[in-house]
């Protein structure tokens, strides 16, 4: 792996405006921890938190975001500009340029939905017992930051629309055909993550109940970034850039 | 060696592969879906400085995107150093690239850009690798600003430094000179004849012809995806039988004179001028003889004999008209 590629696209992604946007993106579950707090709501805490502001607001609406803004422009931002030339006119393997852009995205998904979800998870839990929903959430979301990531990364290469292709993978594929149709689960992400975040917890069914268990999101975590890091280097291999690049 | 194709023929004459050139293109042809943006060309070019020149959309652009890796011929080898240039990174220890984008990240200093560029090259010492080539592209006094407020000539610079910090044997360079004043294209162009005095082969596109004339040694014309003449354009220019030359000459009597020449079966035509005369012949060499053994069977004195249309400008509209 390149220290410098790795550098490089950290410094990129922290200097984006859209990054800004992202901080102020995942402060949102914190902001309703804090009202839900406010409103003092006698409510299930442990239910609430599970079921309602780390399934149905990190996992499903944070995180594949995040991942999507970070793990699109990780790469794709470069080769969108023309930049992308300085690093692959250089004696480098193509893994070498797309593992540490991989991990520089994931590394700034997760430490934002590691802290929206412990810290908003712990808001909401705070002086009740369940805290170990939120560090298992915490875990889930970091590993989930990682198979979204990579496969942003993947698009960006694949695509010159990987933004779309992601929005549409997100918000039709895993919010509209996972619960229509129950055996797509394998292919999502999110399910994955909630299946982590369920296999950590010894959470009653009635507060939280994931579609996947905990070794089998495990195997799909694997497998889903294994795949798709590879079929990354692989287009990254082919990768032609023609005189509009 | 030089060559002109005879396009309307229809077929391109190849310049004959040569073992040991540093980039060899054999019969290279690139296309997108129907379009053919390159068609079977083939040349090879050794240590020296070598102009791919072109109108827009002629293929010239496919063509150094080819040579550097970036696109995978259709049919044909392009090879630099004798490895094809596809799916290799390993070349890119020999090879320099310098893209026509203007694009850099903004968000590093000029220094940060070239040491990078070291870094990823794997040298020894990126540091003084990176202040070498700063220094030689003149940009030492802008080096710890950020890219991103550079004028489009310094972009440039900094450019030319990243893809020669590792003092490539090979370097490619799209568009260089856009944005740079005179005082720095006259630096880059010093710069570059020197570094094809040290042996490294260096190709180069541009549309301004004035550029590709005081620079290269060796002249690429691709027309229509064609390779449509190579070499020397003085020698490409003398090839074009099929156009007369012209020459103007000045002589102590050019009425006298004119009337000789005349006569002169590689003469066919003069224009007489009060203070010249206007040649037209369809054979330069014959004529280059003829003229100063007629002036002197008419004892007339030859003050100048010059060849008025061998600049690059005259024998690339030509080609591109043909």
């Amino acid at each position: 792996m390149s220290r410098v590629i790795f550098m490089l696209t950290l410094r990129q992604l922290a200097g984006q405006k859209r990054t800004l946007l992202m901080l102020l993106f995942a402060a949102l579950p914190i902001a309703i921890a804090i009202i839900y707090r406010l409103a003092a709501d006698e409510t299930d805490r442990v239910q609430f938190v599970a079921n309602g502001l780390l399934s149905g607001l990190v996992v499903a609406i944070v995180l594949p975001l995040t991942a999507l803004i970070f793990g699109t422009a990780a790469l794709g931002a470069e080769i969108e500009d023309g930049t992308a030339v300085y690093l692959l006119a250089k004696p480098i393997p193509r893994w070498r340029i797309v593992l540490p852009k991989v991990l520089a995205a994931w590394l700034a998904t997760s430490v934002l939905l590691f802290a929206a979800a412990v810290i908003s998870g712990g808001i909401v839990i705070a002086g009740e017992p369940g805290g170990e929903v939120v560090v298992a959430f915490g875990v889930a979301v970091v590993l989930g930051s990682l198979v979204y990531c990579t496969a942003f990364v993947m698009l960006s290469i694949l695509t010159s629309r990987a933004l779309i292709v992601g929005l549409i993978y997100v918000f039709l594929w895993e919010a509209v055909i996972n619960s229509l149709f129950k055996g797509t689960r394998f292919l999502s992400v999110r399910q994955a993550t909630l299946g982590i975040a369920d296999g950590l917890t010894s959470i009653s069914p009635r507060d939280f109940e994931a579609r996947l268990n905990g070794s089998t999101a495990a195997i799909l975590m694997v497998v889903g970034t294994a795949v798709t890091l590879w079929i990354a280097i692989r287009a990254l291999e082919r990768f032609e850039i023609g005189e509009s690049t | 060696m030089t060559t002109l194709a005879h396009l309307p023929a229809g077929e391109a004459t190849p310049q004959p592969f040569v073992v040991g050139h540093a980039v060899e293109v054999t019969k290279v042809s690139k296309w997108y879906g129907n379009l053919v943006a390159v068609n079977d060309i083939s040349f090879g070019l050794g240590p020296g400085i070598h102009g791919l020149l072109g109108p827009n959309g002629a293929g010239k652009s496919t063509l150094l995107h080819m040579l550097a890796g970036f696109l995978r011929p259709s049919a044909g080898l392009v090879a630099i150093n004798g490895k094809s240039t596809w799916k290799n990174p390993e070349m890119y220890r020999q090879v320099g690239l310098v893209p026509e984008r203007e694009s850099v990240y903004s968000f590093l200093t000029g220094k940060e850009f070239v040491i990078q560029a070291a870094q990823l090259q794997g040298l020894p010492n990126p540091e003084g690798a990176a202040a070498r080539a700063i220094h030689l592209v003149d940009l030492e006094f802008a080096q710890d600003r950020a890219c991103g407020g550079y004028s489009k000539g310094m972009k440039q610079r900094v450019k030319i430094a990243a893809a020669i910090v590792h003092e490539p044997e090979v370097l490619l360079l799209d568009e260089p000179f856009n944005g740079a004043d005179p005082r720095q294209r006259l630096h880059m162009m010093a710069m570059l004849k020197q570094m094809a005095a040290d042996g490294r082969t260096i190709v180069f596109s541009s549309h301004i012809l004035e550029e590709v004339e005081r620079l290269a040694e060796n002249v690429l014309v691709i027309v229509s995806g064609r390779l449509a003449a190579s070499g020397d354009f003085r020698e490409i220019r003398r090839l074009m039988t099929d156009r007369p030359h012209t020459f103007t000459v000045r002589s102590s009597d050019n009425r006298r004179l004119g009337s000789a020449l005349v006569a002169d079966p590689s003469v066919f035509a003069i224009e007489l001028d009060t203070d010249w005369v206007k040649v037209s012949t369809s054979d330069f060499a014959a004529f280059t003889l003829a003229a100063p053994r007629v002036a002197r069977r008419e004892g007339v004195t030859l003050f100048e004999l010059r060849p008025t249309d061998e600049s690059l400008e005259s024998v690339f509209s030509y080609l591109v008209k043909r």
